[in-house]
């Protein structure tokens, strides 16, 4: 059987095996059953922890650091969050951080694929040492920039608004790499010279050939500029002045103390804040299944 | 090599007269406005912070003072500077020990994942859970999990009879933890990097291979892998880049252990370069002396990721000439 | 062309860097204030570290003023945030809370008011006197309010010390281990007979017999004290060091792993501030009742507790100083504890009658115990170069798992600690 994905026997060329593997998909079942139990063991570890948190956003503090450890969940969720919404204003919090998030996300994913595709697919005077500049970017140290950066935002009379947490990072090297990359791998140079024949020009060349063919890449970034945007702390942190103006991580970070914070009210609040960020994922995912390089290509 | 400028505007190599010159320049324009956002952000937000900390290694400060210049004595310092070198090899042997079955692992998933089996949906948010657990939570869960007399891990190992092991307290053990804390956080992120960019391959390609009677591992090294290349390249560097910069994990698991805040667990086992950083800069507020070690991993990082890039690009060069000919 | 322009930019960016550097970073031109309410004063603090009851009050206005006060909670890391917004000189409280680490702010002590200029100096006398001087600078400012303290005492299971046939009441504990030879003796029959050890790890003790001794790391012009001969912090180390060697330190170094071995009983004391009794009480439930407090070897310490500081920058000194002053007052941190359980700085508060203790010890009053030990507690100078003295503790982990032997161990750390003050200009 030859369905098995670690068979290392080669086999192109063989005239024999013309027929054997008509499909990549269609397999033995005890390949099929090797492959499930290797997600499913990987899932279970990866799920693990998270299943902890969520054990750990029903109990109370005394049950988090019981002896033995309890793996099982408790009854104090409604307890925790009721504590939670006493101390912070959560839903005005999750609704600052769904719209920094959201405009992040939208416009990092509309700069940096436009650089990208520029990059990726044209030649232009200085575009290697432009690039590797990009690059060098990328290795920068950031953490000790807090300070010069405050300021920055104190001359710009930016401290306490979102665009102090929106504007530095809406075009960023991550991303412009990462797209230039996908851009590479999947658009084909014959598509964009056939779109340069049709006489489309550089942005409509953009939008109908490089954005539909860096769907997948594009929700990746997308959802990964989501996140971190969610989770960032630091930053919020120093910047964010206004107790009325507050986000996620920083309203969850005030509810420490130094000797005795009630961890079932911070775990629930950790657990409340990576909910939003499934179904982020689940909706933007979906743009890693529709392949749809291949109708790009016939169109 | 022409293949890769078919879709380029014809670049005149005859251009003397600057005004022509000018006038080619022009002719790009829209390529100069698609990448001007990234730099006119960087020259805005990026340049200034970029000085100030180069100024700051030539400084003494804690960060509210006065400063004193000191020139190159923060380098000086930093060259002889023990913990800076246990930083650094710290650094390299958990940065080499995760990176490796890391993207290893991430690629298979993403290969697995990609091919039509049930519950695929399941499985992907299943990886994606570790990047977004928050990392307080992480603190207490990993915590429980390698403590040493009562942990789960420790416990696993009783049940199998074998020696337990101080993980969160031995040299080696705390490096061993670290890595898997990497491998357990970043694997799935990075295969859903792969199945992005394996979606994104022509599925004619595949097709073609399949006529041909390939198998599903000659058609993983021969059209996958090759056509993955560039965002293999772009996991590799950003997995060097992350990986020299570790900090987030050994902050979180050892952050109070070893007596000391933010010096990464007994003798300090598990300091990374970045940490290092952050603890001398915010822990000690030697603000100038956490700028030249954040430069000087500047300069480690960048000599790393110039031989990857070499190291990988070189093979895609070759790639791309395979995958055109496979694709023909 | 576009050279020239570049060139011109860099130049403007390093002069501006020069510029700031040369102005001591004052934001020129931004806001100075977070509120742009005249009669607004806000203060910093972290979760627990106020009465919420009191800063309700105080949001309706600070009593005799015509001023209110607004709370802005920031996280445990509010360092970062109060350091960067006084660098940037933009954007700082009219007060701010700061933690026991207040000598870290001794050398930006101008960024703070004298509140001696405010009248500071008549409330002394409603205060413990060393709390009082902790917040006093070498220079003799008075810039950090006293807020809460952590008196300290020897935490211990007594059912499990009675098990071990061991003096189990806290007098009879108190009694039987009156130095720290007596302790470690305790301590090891308590090993031999209960298989538990005395505290979780040898840094702990290292740092409370520190926090106990009117004599710390440096002296009050911050010279070096650690390596004259029998100084505080060799002996100190010689402690923690036998009590590793004797098996009275149980190990256990991750948070999960310390309550468990409270829990479980393999660890049956701890030496700390009266604070931790809220620890326990939240962590450990269902060890009520079991826990006793006995006092430590020698003088109690003093372990946490925080401060109140007022930015030169205030808005209006004497309104933040009214404010300090009224809920500073013995009545206000009385309620203050029954709210948040801070510890009174204000030996008064223990004598209105108004607070309320906890039934945990049993029989014994906690409120008492520690009121007690806060009168008895040395005065001490902490001086702001003890953040560079970790290497004690870091060598003191490596003798703990046994991958170092004492004497090397206390000769790199020395060694360590000189070369990291040699490099900070301290040596």
């Amino acid at each position: 059987m030859s369905g098995t994905i670690l068979d290392t026997t080669p086999r192109l060329g063989d005239p024999g095996q013309q027929r054997a593997d008509r499909s990549a998909v269609r397999r033995s079942l005890a390949g099929r059953i090797a492959i499930h139990v290797g997600l499913a063991l990987t899932a279970l570890i990866s799920v693990f922890p998270f299943y902890w948190l969520v054990a750990m956003a029903t109990q109370s503090t005394a049950e988090i650091f019981g002896y033995p450890t309890r793996l099982l969940p408790g009854d104090q969720f409604g307890v925790n969050v009721a504590n939670l919404l006493d101390s912070v204003d959560l839903l005005g919090a999750l609704l600052n951080t769904i719209f920094v998030a959201l405009a992040s996300a939208v416009l990092v994913m509309f700069f940096d694929s436009l650089a990208a595709f520029a990059f990726a697919k044209f030649d232009f005077p200085g575009k290697d040492v432009l690039f590797v500049l990009l690059l060098a970017t990328f290795l920068v140290p950031g953490s000790l920039s807090l300070v010069p950066s405050f300021i920055l935002m104190s001359w710009l009379g930016w401290v306490g608004g979102f665009e102090a947490l929106i504007v530095p990072g809406m075009a960023n090297a991550f991303g412009i790499f990462l797209l230039r990359q996908f851009a590479a791998a999947s658009i084909p140079d014959s598509l964009v010279e056939a779109a340069r024949i049709d006489g489309a020009g550089f942005f409509r060349t953009y939008v109908h050939v490089a954005l539909p063919m860096l769907r997948g890449g594009l929700a990746f970034l997308g959802i990964f500029t989501f996140v971190a945007q969610w989770n960032d702390y630091v930053w919020p942190l120093i910047v964010m002045v206004d107790p009325q103006r507050q986000v996620l991580q920083t309203a969850l970070q005030s509810l420490n103390a130094i000797y005795n914070t009630d961890y079932g009210m911070v775990m629930a609040g950790a657990l409340i804040s990576v909910v939003p960020l499934i179904v982020v994922f689940l909706v933007g995912a979906r743009h890693f299944i529709s392949n749809i390089a291949a109708g790009a290509l016939k169109g | 090599m022409a293949a890769t400028t078919t879709a380029t505007v014809p670049a005149t190599r005859s251009a003397a007269a600057p005004v022509r010159r000018r006038r080619r320049l022009l002719s790009y324009w829209p390529q100069y406005v698609a990448i001007a956002p990234f730099y006119l952000l960087f020259l805005a937000f990026g340049l200034f912070p970029i000085l100030f900390s180069i100024y700051l290694s030539f400084n003494e400060w804690d960060g509210v003072g006065e400063m004193t210049f000191v020139g190159l004595g923060q380098y000086q310092y930093l060259v002889a500077d023990p913990r800076f070198w246990n930083a650094v090899s710290n650094t390299f042997i958990i940065w080499i020990g995760s990176t490796v079955p890391m993207l290893f692992l991430a690629l298979l998933l993403a290969f697995l994942l990609h091919q039509s089996i049930r519950f695929k949906g399941a499985y992907r948010v299943a990886f994606f859970l570790p990047n977004v657990t928050s990392m307080v939570a992480m603190a207490i869960v990993f915590g429980s999990v390698f403590s040493d007399s009562f942990g789960l891990a420790n416990g696993f190992l009783r049940w199998l009879g074998s020696q337990e092991i101080g993980w969160l307290t031995e040299s080696w053990a705390i490096k061993l933890t670290l890595v898997l804390m990497v491998i357990w956080r970043w694997t799935g992120y990075n295969a859903i990097i792969y199945l992005a960019g394996l979606q994104a391959i022509p599925t004619e390609l595949y097709d073609a291979a399949k006529v041909d009677g390939a198998s599903t591992w000659r058609i993983f090294t021969s059209v996958t892998v090759p056509m993955l290349r560039p965002v293999i390249l772009f996991t590799v560097i950003t997995s060097t880049i992350g990986g020299l910069s570790l900090f987030t994990e050994p902050q979180v698991l050892l952050a109070n252990s070893g007596g000391n805040e933010n010096s990464g667990g007994p003798g300090e086992a598990g300091m990374t370069i970045v940490l290092y950083q952050y603890n001398q800069a915010f822990t000690q507020f030697d603000f100038g002396y956490g700028s030249a070690i954040a430069w000087a991993l500047f300069l480690i990082a960048a000599v790393f990721s110039i031989i990857n890039w070499r190291l990988v690009r070189e093979r895609e060069g070759l790639a791309d000439r395979r995958t055109r000919r496979a694709g023909r | 062309m576009a050279r020239l322009s570049r060139r011109r930019l860099l130049g403007l960016a390093s002069a501006g860097t020069a510029a700031l550097a040369a102005g001591g970073l004052s934001g020129c031109g931004s806001e100075v204030s977070l509120s742009s309410d005249p009669h607004e004063l806000v203060l910093w603090l972290w979760n627990r570290s106020a009465s919420p009851e009191l800063l309700a009050e105080s949001a309706r206005g600070i009593p005799g003023t015509d001023f209110r006060l607004r709370a802005d909670y920031i996280g445990t890391t509010f360092d970062t945030k109060l350091r960067t917004s006084l660098a940037a000189g933009a954007y700082i409280p009219d007060l701010t809370n700061i933690n026991s680490n207040n000598s870290l702010y001794f050398p930006a002590e101008d960024q703070f008011l004298d509140l001696y200029e405010l009248g500071a100096a008549e409330l002394e006398r409603d205060f413990y006197p060393w709390k009082w001087s902790l917040g006093e600078t070498p220079t003799g400012r008075f810039c950090f309010f006293p807020l809460d303290i952590g008196p300290t005492g020897f935490f211990y299971r007594q059912d499990i010390f009675e098990r071990a046939g061991l003096p189990s009441e806290p007098d009879e504990v108190s009694a039987a281990t009156r130095t720290w030879d007596e302790w470690i003796e305790l301590g090891e029959k308590l090993r031999r007979d209960a298989d538990a050890g005395m505290v979780q790890t040898a840094a702990q003790l290292f740092n409370q017999f520190l926090n106990a001794s009117p004599e710390r790391y440096f002296d009050t012009a911050d010279r070096p004290l650690y390596e004259q001969e029998g100084s505080a912090v060799r002996q100190a180390w010689d402690l923690a060091v036998r009590a590793v060697q004797t098996g009275v330190v149980t190990g256990a170094s991750s948070t999960t792993d310390q309550n468990a071995a409270w829990v479980s009983g393999r660890t049956a004391g701890q030496v700390e501030g009266a604070w931790w009794s809220e620890i326990v009480v939240d962590t450990a439930p269902e060890t009520a009742g079991s826990w006793r407090i006995a006092q430590q070897p020698g003088p109690p310490g003093n372990s946490g507790g925080s401060f109140v500081a007022v930015p030169r920058t205030c808005k209006n000194p004497e309104a933040a100083f009214a404010w300090i002053r009224w809920a500073q007052s013995p009545q206000m941190q009385a309620r203050t504890f029954n709210d948040v359980q801070l510890f009174p700085s204000t030996p008064e508060s223990f004598e209105l009658g108004v607070m309320e203790s906890s039934d945990f010890f049993g029989d014994q009053d906690p409120l008492e115990f520690f009121s007690e030990a806060a009168q008895t507690v040395p005065t001490t100078f902490i001086s702001t170069h003890e953040s560079k003295v970790g290497a004690f503790r870091t060598e003191l982990g490596l003798v703990s798992n046994g991958s170092k032997e004492p004497e090397r161990a206390w000769e790199d750390a020395v060694t360590e600690v000189n070369r990291v003050l040699r490099k900070r200009g301290v040596l």
